[in-house]
């Protein structure tokens, strides 16, 4: 009987050993994922005796403080609903998240930038306090962009970008909640089919339909092959390429135009056109020179922000992924498994508005001690150059069109010239995503910004008012 | 001079001992009294007072297990005892009567061997036991494995697992033989007549039993694990194992479609986080204990155990999830020294297994040493989330009267056997 006993004790040996190396793995490989998890309320709870730095609008007015109970520090959110999806809440039972999970380090007062003034100040006697982030946030806007989506009704959201720098002046998401409430709320907010914990401005993946063109006119005009003077005819409203119909909105026919009519006039079957003759590789190319297939670098925690691309059952795909020519073509308006977040698209226009240079956007602006110390002072950077300058001008020159003339006349106003491109795409199994991507002001722009209301059943034009109410209260207008 | 080595063995055990409970102390003294400490003392005095004990009764016995047994129990009662002291004063209690069992069953049944007379009387208690649990037990997390009586709770799997045992060693000895004898082959593989297959069938009808009435995979998957370690034991057929496993793969399958609480288990298993608040709550907080354990871990009594009330955060963090801690504040280095230490247990009895020269004695000692083996995989493999969750003891460590007297018990049972092995070999 002593084989079998021996040949039993190698299985425990074996089953001792799983048990081993599964301990390191989670100990190790799997330890800062664990660590970083926002359902991990450990590293809060342990924190729960620093006092938090405050968090700042741009003028200021807290958005987070805090309330002490005994030994503890209790996060409040003095705004409420307002800003909840970028700061986020820090919460000893639903963890944190947003720029209080990713600005921890600072908050509390333990990054290394802030750790020796502390240091300092505990030999001294001084309590520990953590930093205060100064955000780049305007209320005004960010409460403009929010009641106009509200008045709407509809999910949805707005990133408004300070041109020149990146900074984020405002970001909607629709429907918002109170992260004061949680704690009642919790069930609810998370059964809530519209998601209102779900940042839809970094992580919303939405169909972009003809504001995509902004993508495809760049590569069209940089190709060389094309001017926005180019000629086209279209006498059906319909097109066929690669055994794929094309059609205009309500099929309808525009006849004669030029590139820069069939932008502002939004005209699928001349950029399924134009994309079919510049090919696959070359808007892939642009798609990736403006930062798609990749998450932009922003201040908020990784995982709570999407990449753009083309997407396939939720997962993106590889741009070297091939695609036949129909493919090609209705990619070149926007369709296709294309999915975009706000951010992307705000980012797009931003890169136009600023002659072709895109800024890496941010939100906190500065990270001061509470000796009122600057630690930490964002400074602007360009991100990527999709686009050389002229023909930024040029698609500069067709987004005016595009409010003057064209699809975009529910954003015009006679206060500034706004420059913008629009979208109506289709999903299925609802309504479309209305989307209003452009600038302010047109002549020396100052604000990009990017709108899109979900489930519109009035068409595109719904987003308009957002975009020229959220732009005109940036420009103190 | 085994008595001799066993007295050397425990050198470590109260050098452990005692840096241990300071630590602890040092950590935590703003919470815990300097009295308390005394159970660290206690501790030490119990075991000597055994150790005394076993140089007159069993001179022979294996030297390892006592040190090895009180080594486990010492990082148990030492985790406790920095989770909750009052709970370390009941855990010495339950040691002690784990100890007084330990020398009520060396005293008393010096002749162990008699047991083989008396196995179906284990096996019905045995058996009993586990009815009476699902008949009369308390679902706890969905389990029905806990009893309670007066103002105590008892788990009647404990006890039932070595009486069983003691019962499967004296009847697969019997037949064993029979068992053994192949009259067709399936696939290659011997395989005994049918008729001799009934043990088998029923065996594992009682685990599916379990399965169900008791809503928990990990007690029926210990019973039948150790029914099948011994058959195989008996018969040296590798058929046994392998017709088990695919009949108990087959009925796990079976409980996962009809069982919600089975479902359940396996679901958050598979995927805890998006249950993390509630379902999954448990495990997600033993994944993060474990994480941030480190490869030194937090430092005894520094790791974040506790709310601010004195509350676990994992609930059952003393009895079932008691790895967690260990994890959490001995890290991967100090984790794997527990692990390492089980396997050394385990190879210690299944050494006694081998050595011995009779079939009821070399299946016994197997048989304890599988469902040892087995009862660690299946909790610390449970809260670790390599296989799904199970409500049960980490032998000698966790908190709990019913763990520790019947593995005491168990002990008895093995160091009776190295004696009575050593000893014919030394004359």
């Amino acid at each position: 009987m002593n084989k079998p006993i021996k040949r039993l004790f190698i299985v425990s040996v074996l089953m001792f050993a799983s048990l081993i190396a599964m301990l390191g793995y989670r100990q190790v490989i799997e330890a800062q994922d664990l660590a970083d998890n926002p359902q991990n309320t450990r590293k809060v709870f342990a924190q729960m005796r620093i006092e938090r730095g405050l968090i700042l609008g741009s003028d200021k007015s807290e958005l987070a403080k805090n309330r002490k109970e005994d030994d503890l520090y209790y996060r409040v959110y003095p705004k409420g609903d307002l800003v909840p999806h970028l700061v986020g809440y820090s919460d000893p039972t639903y963890g944190q998240v947003g720029l209080e999970h990713s600005q921890n380090s600072y908050l509390t007062g333990t990054a290394d930038e802030v750790e020796l003034v502390n240091l300092f100040d505990t030999l001294t006697g001084k309590q520990k306090r953590g930093a205060d982030l100064k955000l780049t946030i305007n209320l005004q806007v960010q409460r403009t962009a929010q009641e106009e989506l509200q008045k709407i009704g509809k999910r949805g959201a707005v990133v408004v970008i300070d041109v020149k720098t990146g900074a984020v002046t405002a970001m909607v998401s629709n429907p918002t909640y109170d992260p004061n409430q949680l704690g009642a709320n919790w069930q609810q907010l998370n059964s809530d089919p519209d998601s209102p914990l779900f940042n839809r401005a970094t992580q919303g993946l939405y169909t972009p339909g003809s504001v995509f063109k902004m993508i495809t006119a760049s590569a069209a005009l940089e190709s060389g092959a094309f001017t926005p003077q180019s000629r086209f005819r279209d006498d059906r409203g319909t097109v066929d390429i690669g055994g794929f119909t094309v059609h205009n909105y309500r099929a309808e026919p525009f006849g004669e135009h030029s590139l820069a009519e069939a932008f502002s006039q939004s005209i699928n079957t001349t950029f399924a056109q134009v994309g079919d003759q510049l090919g696959k590789d070359k808007l892939i190319e642009y798609m990736q020179k403006y930062g798609f297939y990749e998450k932009p670098p922003f201040d908020l925690p990784s995982d709570e922000i999407a990449a753009s691309g083309r997407y396939e059952n939720g997962e993106l795909l590889s741009p070297g992924d091939s695609m036949d020519r129909a493919q090609v073509a209705s990619m070149a308006f926007g369709q296709e498994q294309l999915q975009v977040t706000p951010l992307e698209m705000a980012l797009v226009a931003e890169s136009i508005a600023n002659g072709g240079k895109m800024m890496k956007p941010y939100s906190v602006d500065s990270v001061s001690d509470y000796n009122g110390t600057v630690v930490k002072q964002a400074k602007p950077e360009v991100w990527k150059t999709p686009i050389r300058p002229d023909m930024a001008n040029e698609l500069k020159d067709m987004m005016v069109k595009v409010v003057n003339e064209g699809t975009g006349g529910k954003a015009k106003t006679g206060k500034v010239q706004i420059a913008a491109k629009t979208g109506t795409a289709e999903v299925t199994g609802r309504g479309p995503n209305a989307w209003f991507v452009g600038f302010a002001p047109a002549e020396s722009p100052r604000y990009a910004i990017a709108v899109v209301v979900e489930d519109s059943d009035a068409g595109g034009g719904i987003a308009g008012p957002v975009m020229r109410e959220t732009l005109l209260a940036a420009l103190g207008l | 001079m085994q008595r001799n080595r066993e007295l050397v063995n425990f050198l470590p055990v109260v050098i452990l001992m005692i840096v241990g409970f300071a630590s602890v102390y040092m950590a935590r003294s703003s919470q815990i009294d300097a009295s308390s400490l005394s159970y660290g003392l206690l501790f030490v005095g119990l075991f000597l007072l055994v150790h005394l004990f076993l140089r007159i009764a069993t001179p022979d016995a294996d030297p390892f297990l006592l040190p090895l047994a009180a080594l486990m129990s010492a990082i148990g009662i030492m985790l406790i005892y920095r989770i909750d002291p009052d709970l370390a004063a009941a855990q010495a209690t339950w040691l002690m009567a784990g100890l007084g069992l330990l020398i009520a069953v060396i005293a008393f049944l010096r002749n162990y061997r008699k047991l083989d007379d008396y196995i179906y009387l284990c096996g019905i208690v045995g058996v009993l036991l586990l009815v009476v649990a699902i008949v009369a037990g308390q679902e706890i997390n969905g389990a029905r494995l806990w009893l309670k009586i007066g103002g105590f709770s008892i788990q009647p799997g404990e006890f039932s697992k070595v009486l069983i045992t003691i019962f499967l060693a004296g009847y697969l000895n019997s037949k064993r033989e029979l068992l053994a004898t192949s009259t067709w082959h399936l696939l290659g593989v011997p395989m005994p007549a049918l008729k001799h297959l009934g043990p088998l069938v029923t065996m594992w009808g009682m685990s599916f039993a379990l399965l169900l009435l008791m809503n928990d995979l990990g007690t029926s998957l210990l019973f039948f694990g150790i029914f099948l370690a011994m058959t195989y034991v008996a018969t040296n057929r590798l058929a046994y194992p392998i017709i088990g496993g695919i009949l108990f793969s087959g009925g796990a399958l079976l409980a996962y479609h009809i069982k919600g609480t089975v479902h359940t288990r396996v679901d958050i298993w598979i995927n805890p986080w998006p249950d993390a608040m509630d379902k999954g709550y448990q495990l997600v907080q033993s994944l993060f204990a474990i994480g941030d354990g480190g490869l030194f871990g937090t430092g005894l009594g520094k790791g974040y155990l506790l709310f601010q009330n004195g509350d676990p955060i994992i609930p059952a963090l003393h009895t079932d999830f008691i790895f967690s801690a260990i994890a959490e504040e001995l890290g991967l280095a100090g984790a794997t020294a527990l692990i390492v230490i089980f396997m050394i247990f385990c190879y210690r009895v299944f050494k006694i297994a081998a050595e011995s020269d009779d079939g009821f004695s070399k299946l016994l000692a197997a048989g304890l040493g599988a469902g040892f083996a087995l009862q660690t995989f299946v909790i610390i493999g449970g809260v670790m989330k390599l296989i799904p969750l199970t409500g049960i003891t980490l032998p000698f460590v966790s908190y709990g009267g019913s763990s520790m007297v019947a593995n005491f018990g168990g002990l008895a049972l093995l160091l009776l056997i190295s004696n009575r092995t050593n000893k014919a070999r030394r004359s």
